[in-house]
């Protein structure tokens, strides 16, 4: 028997893939049809927008530039959502008789198949006409964008490829959760570069394009440019390095999915090295008191550590409660009042708490046969959430004074930060219980599919109801800031603020309480469907 | 027949469309080794569920060892064991952990959990692995790890939803040992399956599930009746006529391609 060609069943295969989007219930087929709609209409504005800049100055450096992010954008999006494409993984065609030449074609042809490329394609196309100007920077223009296009192709292939082992491995998976940390970095440091460019001009993307503009697949664009510039030879060498580029990836993965293919699969075998350590109690735990509260602070805050979900939940409150008041404090613009915004991230831990659990919250409904068991319980993540959050928010509203020498004002944004906790924690154990919500642990989502209303409900309703919460003590504030003589008594709304605070944890969790008691398999039924 | 450790009465779970459990009545014997048998599907998780109190009935009663499940969960939560099917354990946490967090939530006294996890850790084969994280257990140490958390805090009744699914035969051999031992001291275990040898191999009393309904209960001896395995006997129960497929398959097989 002759063994039929397998591109077209490989493409075919894609196609059928992406139809069976569609084949989902209607809050998912709507969420698959608007993203891929949204995605091609930001493709097709952008090429307008690259074709409308087209005979600006500094036209080449952003074009070149943009190819770059392109292909650097490739290069890492099989490490972050491994998920993306189920034709990325080899191991799922191990045991089908294939041989390595016709297999990576086909997959590369497949690859070409989807948003992504067509996304792509939008893109190198607009930055190509940008640049190009006579005939013969056109038919260099068609070349390039083709092989721009298969250079990211084959890149994220080979990337995917070289690394199956890591991303099938559970550490892997671990990292793939933090890629919402690495992408809100690096939306600060685009934030932070466009602000320069927007002050000094686009002049100081020059240098850098002249050294990008030699790498693949930015050199195949490049070569577009130097076409219109009649400089030929430069054409031809960044239009060959690129060329070289598609050839050294294709060998790459090919070489990798040869091994692949006809080696075991390496995701069962235990990583080397990985020997367990010795998990000795720490001392936290020695400090902690004893019976349920102490057990489950232990657990929490293990958890913040150990569990990437919860890790990068954690570390992008933080982050984001230090970085804006600070920042905002040291260019100038900032107010003692913005150090609140940590206690207000941080307070968002509260929420969803049994989400966090996952389904092994059926262990904790196992133990819970009273509203006084659901109280402890609650109590302690409050706890264990107020040990890391007191003298975090403490620390970030002592340093924005600082650096705005406000001292005066110390006392009454301490007294709000912590009304403001509290808040928050008392609406954070009520939702909870009332509005309780998976969260998938593969993956970047927080939201299981079709209970994003819910999340909406539970995070949005939540922080209003605190601010409103909050309503007393900030108006306090404005009229002892405002009243003749008020400024003397601000010093009030320290423990005002703290102990309205620790009223509003206690009645939120008295509240809370008896809700979960009894609505403990409702709770594991809406947490268990990550 | 002395007491017993589990009546349902008129038992109902609907999922949208998909009745999963329909109204089901069920005694289960204390002391005994019990097996709840049906095909996938059935709704032996289920009832196991329910009758655990991790899922709420649409209607009917549940009660273990004479209390209520619903209107007395202090008196139930105590006295039962759980292992279910499909949840998840707290994976970041190492073996040893998994049962210190587990006992003393159950409201035992440190010093006698970490006494208990240690025997039990030591019996079942983890000791080790018991510093490593839950999430790089294999199956069968996650369902081992599981059972040793069932059981720390010496339950009456023990429920198991498929407790050897993806267990292997060692692992297996060692949780039917701890088992085996459990009931011998009067303890109930109950605990479902689709092996029908493992069943026959293991309970004194079995209770055999299809399609949301309790077709047979009774011992061993009562349900299998004159079929000469519990196999062909639960075939016959549920219906399943065994298809003649002589000749639609007549290629497979043989030297020719």
């Amino acid at each position: 028997m002759s063994a039929p060609a397998i591109t077209p069943v490989f493409v075919r295969l894609k196609l059928s893939l992406l139809r069976n989007g569609l084949r989902r219930s209607g809050a998912q087929r709507v969420a698959y049809i608007a993203s891929a709609v949204i995605a091609l209409l930001f493709a097709v504005l952008q090429m307008v927008g690259l074709i409308a800049l087209r005979g600006q100055a500094h036209i080449d450096a952003l074009v070149v530039l943009l190819t770059a992010v392109l292909g650097l954008g490739w290069a890492v999006m099989p490490l972050f959502f491994p998920s993306g494409d189920e034709t990325l993984d080899p191991t799922r065609l191990v045991m089908l008789p294939l041989r390595p030449r016709p297999l990576v074609r086909a997959l590369l042809a497949a690859s070409l198949v989807g948003i992504g490329p067509l996304f792509t394609v939008c893109l190198l196309a607009g930055s190509a006409i940008a640049v190009a100007r006579g005939g013969a920077a056109y038919a260099v223009g068609v070349v390039a964008v083709v092989l721009a296009l298969l250079v990211c192709v084959a890149f994220a292939r080979a990337v995917a490829a070289a690394n199956v082992r890591l991303l099938s491995s559970r550490k892997g998976r671990d990292l793939a959760v933090l890629s919402g940390l690495v992408i809100a970095i690096g939306a600060q440091v685009v934030n932070f570069g466009a602000q320069r460019l927007g002050s000094s001009g686009l002049g100081e993307l020059d240098p850098v394009a002249d050294v990008v503009g030699w790498l693949p697949p930015a050199s195949a664009i490049g070569a577009v440019h130097s076409v219109s510039e009649g400089s030929y030879g430069v054409a031809a060498a960044q239009l060959a390095l690129s060329g070289a580029a598609l050839v050294v990836l294709i060998a790459v993965w090919s070489r990798h999915l040869t091994r692949l293919m006809t080696s075991p699969d390496g995701s069962t075998l235990p990583a080397a090295g990985s020997a367990a350590r010795e998990r000795t109690s720490s001392g936290l735990g020695r400090l902690l008191p004893a019976g349920r509260t102490g057990t489950v602070m232990e657990r929490s805050l293990r958890y913040v550590w150990r569990d990437p979900k919860t890790k990068a939940a954690w570390v992008t409150s933080l982050a984001i409660g230090l970085i804006v008041p600070v920042f905002n404090a040291w260019q100038g613009t900032g107010s003692v009042y913005f150090a609140c915004f940590a206690a207000g991230m941080l307070g968002i831990q509260m929420y969803n708490q049994f989400g966090q659990d996952t389904s092994a919250f059926w262990i904790v409904a196992m133990t819970i046969s009273s509203t006084r068991d659901a109280y402890v319980e609650l109590r302690a993540r409050a706890y264990a959430l107020l040990l890391i959050t007191l003298p975090y928010a403490t620390l970030v509203t002592v340093v924005t004074t600082a650096m705005l020498g406000d001292w005066r004002r110390l006392p009454e944004a301490l007294g709000l930060s912590f009304a403001l906790l509290g808040a928050m924690l008392a609406t954070g154990a009520w939702t909870s219980a009332r509005f309780p919500y998976s969260i998938p642990q593969e993956g970047y989502k927080n939201v299981a599919p079709g209970q994003t209303g819910l999340a909406w409900i539970s995070i949005f309703g939540g922080m209003i109801a605190a601010a409103v919460l909050c309503a007393p003590v900030i108006a306090l504030t404005i009229w002892l800031n405002v009243s003749a003589g008020g400024d003397d008594w601000t010093w009030l709304l320290l423990p005002v603020g703290a102990a309205y605070a620790a009223g509003l944890t206690a009645a939120g969790l008295r509240l809370a309480a008896p809700q979960t008691a009894r609505r403990l398999p409702e709770i594991l039924g809406a947490v268990s469907k990550g | 027949m002395g007491s017993s450790a589990v009546r349902v009465q008129g038992l109902w779970k609907r999922f949208g469309q998909q009745v999963a459990v329909a109204g089901i009545d069920l005694e289960l014997p204390a002391g005994k080794f019990i097996g709840l048998v049906g095909p996938n599907g059935a709704g032996k998780t289920t009832t196991l569920s329910m009758v655990t109190g991790l899922l709420r009935p649409d209607h009917g009663t549940v009660e273990v060892v004479g209390h209520d499940v619903w209107r007395d969960p202090v008196e139930v939560k105590a006295r039962i064991g759980v292992l279910p099917e499909g949840l998840r354990l707290f994976e970041r946490l190492s073996g040893r952990e998994l049962l210190a967090y587990t006992g003393r939530l159950r409201g035992l006294p440190g010093a006698e959990v970490d006494k208990r996890a240690t025997q039990l850790l030591d019996v079942l084969d983890l000791a080790g692995d018991q510093h490593k994280l839950v999430v790089d257990y294999s199956t069968g140490m996650r369902k081992k790890i599981g059972l040793a958390s069932a059981l720390l805090h010496n339950p009456e009744v023990l429920f198991l939803d498929e407790p050897f699914e993806g267990v292997d035969p060692v692992s297996a051999q060692t949780i039917r040992g701890v088992l085996e031992r459990y009931t011998a001291s009067g303890a109930t275990v109950v605990f479902s399956s689709h092996v029908m040898e493992l069943v026959e191999s293991l309970c004194d009393w079995v209770a055999v599930m299809a399609a949301g309904r309790i077709r047979a209960t009774g011992t061993l001896a009562e349900v299998r009746g004159e079929a000469p395995s519990l196999q062909r006997a639960f075939l016959e129960l549920v219906g399943a006529q065994s298809r003649d497929a002589g000749s639609d398959l007549d290629w497979l097989g043989g030297g020719s391609r």
